[in-house]
């Protein structure tokens, strides 16, 4: 009898003790950035920083949270700020603040966090506006990517295009950035049809979804506004400390 | 002399920064440098530091993780020991002095998210309340380089002032010349016409040379002078610099006995709760266990030793997540490095890049075809693979030329021959095998053969050439050249493949690896990627015969960590729609199964 009782106690010590520490883990003050098979996810609130190299995406970053310009070298590594508060935005909303390198070979790491992140409240895709529309391939590409993993989400993801560098006599209004990225992915989309299978669709199922084009029929050519999440474009500068309408941006987007 | 010298996080945060010479810091080539560091593998093994050559200059670096920093020196590339030595003493200089100065556990300090002091963003600087040691640091580096400077001035006595000298005399000399040229002395006379004659006169206005030999023997004496203050200065710092440097050897030292104290708790940790830091001694079993799987799946020893030590790299000193063994942890970090390695670091878009070299016409109003060559050891499926791409080009309304540049080969034509038959069947239904087309070729309006019969290697280049002529007249959008297989190592047999690329300028060089060859890919894919010469190399892989390895892909990990060359297509099977792009995770996940 005593022995039954002294069991049970100990069971439910142990239960307990491992609900705490269950919560304690979900609680989302441990997260990874990167893990591989989805098992952990990412459930703060979260404003993502991405785009190609050298649009000045470290230097926002450093901007937006020491509020000083900061000299940089090219990223191997995300930035993150945990916990963020950005003073204007609504009274103590605090969220995540990632910050991507733009290397190819690196951008995993974004797709990546882009599938794990459940609560993603915005992405700022920066820009170089000085960069002649033409040559905005590689730019168009990896938005194409980000937009195939984040359309798939129900309401999709607003995403600002921040055309940064605008202090620059060589840069470009970002109405004329936001129609040559949409002609770009335009094309990127036609040939993206016509390009060769992937290796992993034959066989392996569970891989299979990640390799869909975006789910869109650009009838009439592709445009920003028949996707789920918004997409805006503004102009501002890093350097010159204007990045008053991205803040403004993010404080929008971070109340809903 | 060193170039620069910088000091950055991973994260892209330049902490600090020095240019030897005094100018503004140059940050473009740093970004080169990382640009290069993140696409190629290097193994930090054998030399001391690692270096790199990228344009024209050489990095040596060094890497230090807890907090994750690069201490870089640039140096132009000359092949000097000398350089090399004090580019080895400058970078030993500046990790010491960062350690001891205390940047580090500021850095650390500030990294931990709970206990540091936050700004109203709720966000830690890294260098946080450090900023008078980064000054500090900054003064001390420059006081001691200046120090290493002067001594090895010194250790060549006859010429470390007059070189001092010269190095100004010139500048002055150039001044005083440019003031020669430049303004020729006017003299009017009394009619109002300059006078020729005041020509020879210039010299009397010109004082420079007299004064020259003065301002040089002056520019002497304020230099030793100011030599002299400054050491008396420095020399105070560089004692105070030299204490700390030995302090921190007594800090390392203890701290290593402290780690040496094992914990009880430690096995659970390692196999079940999580939230251990992971040391040295916990990840060789399973590093083993990882790398034996990974040879197991064809992966060259190297290249698996190259990974394990990128996952040690990683992990040592990091804490696991609760709940998560040090293997789990060990085997997601292999994974990640894999993903890298596997990653291509340019992105590839043959049909856009097709469709922009057709757009930029010749001077004749042709488009310009898209050369692709192919090589590779013999029987590794070049020809099988050429015909697969062009079925998918076709596919895409291109118009196709095959080139036989085999010549050496018997049947080699033929076989081709063969192929461009079964594709113009595949596209166009009425095709009559063994018809000419209009222009008397193998072929239709699609695809076609061009073939210049059997020889030497000359004959290769030249078929080659004559290819490109008429596709540009035939207006042809893409060139598929076949070339010879050849044992990649055999010189006799790869150098004509540098005369080869030089005269028939491909746009692309695709190398043909099949997945059956295990370790000896990797000196295969390098070969190849060498012989081209300078500035020409290989520019994507086709893996072929991937359906007969099953899970076995590690030819694919050796030849890219061979050479930094993404893998374009893999060859899945025999019939024509078997090409198909790489998925890295699915490559990563076969490969750790």
């Amino acid at each position: 009898m005593d022995n039954t009782l002294l069991i049970a106690l100990v069971v439910i010590l142990i239960t307990s003790g491992a609900v705490l520490i269950v919560r304690r883990n979900t609680d989302g003050l441990i997260t990874s950035v990167t893990s591989r098979n989805g098992k952990k996810l990412n459930r703060d609130p979260t404003f993502i920083i991405a785009g190609p190299s050298s649009s000045g995406k470290t230097s926002l970053f450093s901007l937006l949270t020491t509020d000083e310009i900061k000299p940089t070298l090219m990223s191997q590594q995300p930035n993150i700020a945990l916990d963020f508060l950005l003073p204007s935005a609504t009274k103590n909303f605090k969220f995540k603040l990632i910050e991507f390198p733009g290397h190819p070979k690196l951008q995993h790491d974004l797709f990546q966090t882009l599938r794990d992140s459940i609560d993603i409240r915005g992405l700022i895709f920066l820009v170089d506006s000085t960069v002649d529309p033409k040559e905005l391939t590689t730019t168009a590409e990896l938005l194409y990517e980000v937009l195939k993993i984040t359309e798939r989400r129900q309401a999709g993801v607003d995403i600002l295009i921040a055309c940064n560098k605008s202090e620059s006599f060589a840069s470009r209004p970002p109405m004329k950035i936001k129609q040559a990225l949409e002609k770009e992915i335009d094309s990127i989309m036609l040939r993206k049809k016509k390009s060769l299978a992937n290796v992993s669709t034959q066989g392996d199922s569970h891989l299979d979804h990640e390799t869909h084009a975006l789910d869109i029929d650009p009838a009439g050519g592709f445009k920003f506004e028949c996707l789920e999440g918004t997409v805006d474009a503004l102009d501002g500068s890093v350097l010159k400390n204007k990045v008053v309408n991205w803040k403004s941006w993010i404080d929008l987007h971070a109340v809903n | 002399m060193i170039d620069q010298l910088a000091i950055f996080t991973v994260q892209g945060q330049l902490l600090c920064k020095y240019n030897a010479l005094g100018k503004k810091f140059s940050e473009q080539q740093f970004n080169k440098f990382i640009h290069t560091l993140i696409a190629q593998s290097i193994a930090t093994s054998n030399s001391k530091f690692p270096t790199l050559s990228v344009d024209s200059h050489t990095f040596m670096f060094h890497e230090t993780k807890q907090p994750f920093l690069y201490y870089v020196v640039s140096y132009s590339s000359s092949e000097s020991l000398e350089l090399n030595q004090e580019a080895e003493q400058v970078l030993n200089i500046a990790i010491k002095l960062w350690d001891s100065l205390g940047l580090n556990d500021a850095i650390r300090k500030n990294q931990d998210h709970a206990k540091s002091k936050k700004n109203r963003h709720n966000y830690t600087w890294l260098l946080e309340g450090a900023e008078d040691k980064l000054l500090q640091f900054e003064q001390f580096f420059t006081v001691k380089y200046e120090s290493l400077k002067v001594t090895s001035n010194v250790s060549r006595p006859p010429n470390s002032l007059a070189e001092k000298q010269q190095q100004q005399q010139p500048k002055k000399k150039a001044a005083a010349k440019k003031n020669q040229s430049s303004v020729k002395s006017r003299k009017w006379g009394a009619n109002g016409m300059i006078d020729d004659d005041a020509m020879a006169e210039s010299s009397a206005l010109d004082f420079s040379p007299a004064s020259m030999s003065n301002t040089a023997s002056d520019l002497a004496a304020v230099d030793t002078e100011g030599f002299g203050t400054r050491t008396k200065t420095g020399e105070f710092l560089i004692k105070q610099i030299d204490d700390l440097l030995v302090q921190s050897k007594n800090d390392q030292m203890e701290n290593q006995q402290k780690k040496s104290q094992g914990r009880a708790f430690d096995f659970l940790q390692k196999h079940w709760l999580g939230n251990k830091t992971i040391t040295e001694s916990d990840l060789s079993l399973i590093l083993d266990k990882l790398k034996k799987q990974l040879i197991a799946k064809n992966v060259t020893p190297t290249v698996a030793d190259y990974l394990a030590a990128q996952v040690s790299q990683n992990l040592v000193g990091s804490k696991t997540a609760n709940w998560t063994s040090v293997e789990n942890t060990a085997r997601e970090s292999l994974g990640t490095s894999l993903t890298n390695l596997l990653t291509p670091s340019v992105s590839v878009d043959l049909l856009h890049e097709i469709q922009r070299k057709a757009e930029d016409r010749d001077k004749d109003g042709n488009k310009n075809p898209y050369v692709f060559s192919i090589v590779g050891v013999n029987g590794v499926g070049k020809s099988t693979n050429l015909s697969k791409l062009a079925f998918w080009l076709l596919q895409n309304h291109l118009k196709v030329l095959i080139v036989a540049c085999d010549t050496f080969r018997s049947g080699a034509v033929e076989q081709l021959r063969v192929h461009v038959e079964n594709l113009a069947q595949l596209i166009d239904e009425d095709h009559v095998r063994g018809s000419k087309n209009e222009r008397g070729k193998t072929g239709n309006d699609f695809i076609e053969l061009f073939e210049a019969g059997y020889g030497g290697s000359d004959l290769v280049t030249k078929t080659a050439k004559k290819a490109i002529k008429y596709a540009r007249e035939q207006a042809f959008d893409v060139v598929l050249m076949d070339t010879a297989g050849r044992r990649h190592n055999d010189a006799t047999l790869m150098s004509p493949l540098k005369s080869f690329a030089e005269q028939a300028k491909p746009d692309k060089i695709i190398m043909v690896g099949e997945a059956l060859v295990g370790t000896d890919s990797v000196q295969q894919a390098r070969s190849f990627n060498q012989v081209f010469g300078k500035g020409t190399t290989l520019d994507f892989f086709i893996i072929s015969k991937c359906d007969t390895v099953g899970d076995m892909l590690g030819t694919m990990v050796n030849m890219v960590y061979a050479t930094g060359i993404p893998i374009l297509f893999v060859g899945v099977g025999q019939t024509y729609t078997d090409l198909r792009t790489l998925s890295v995770p699915w490559a990563v996940e076969t490969l750790l199964s």
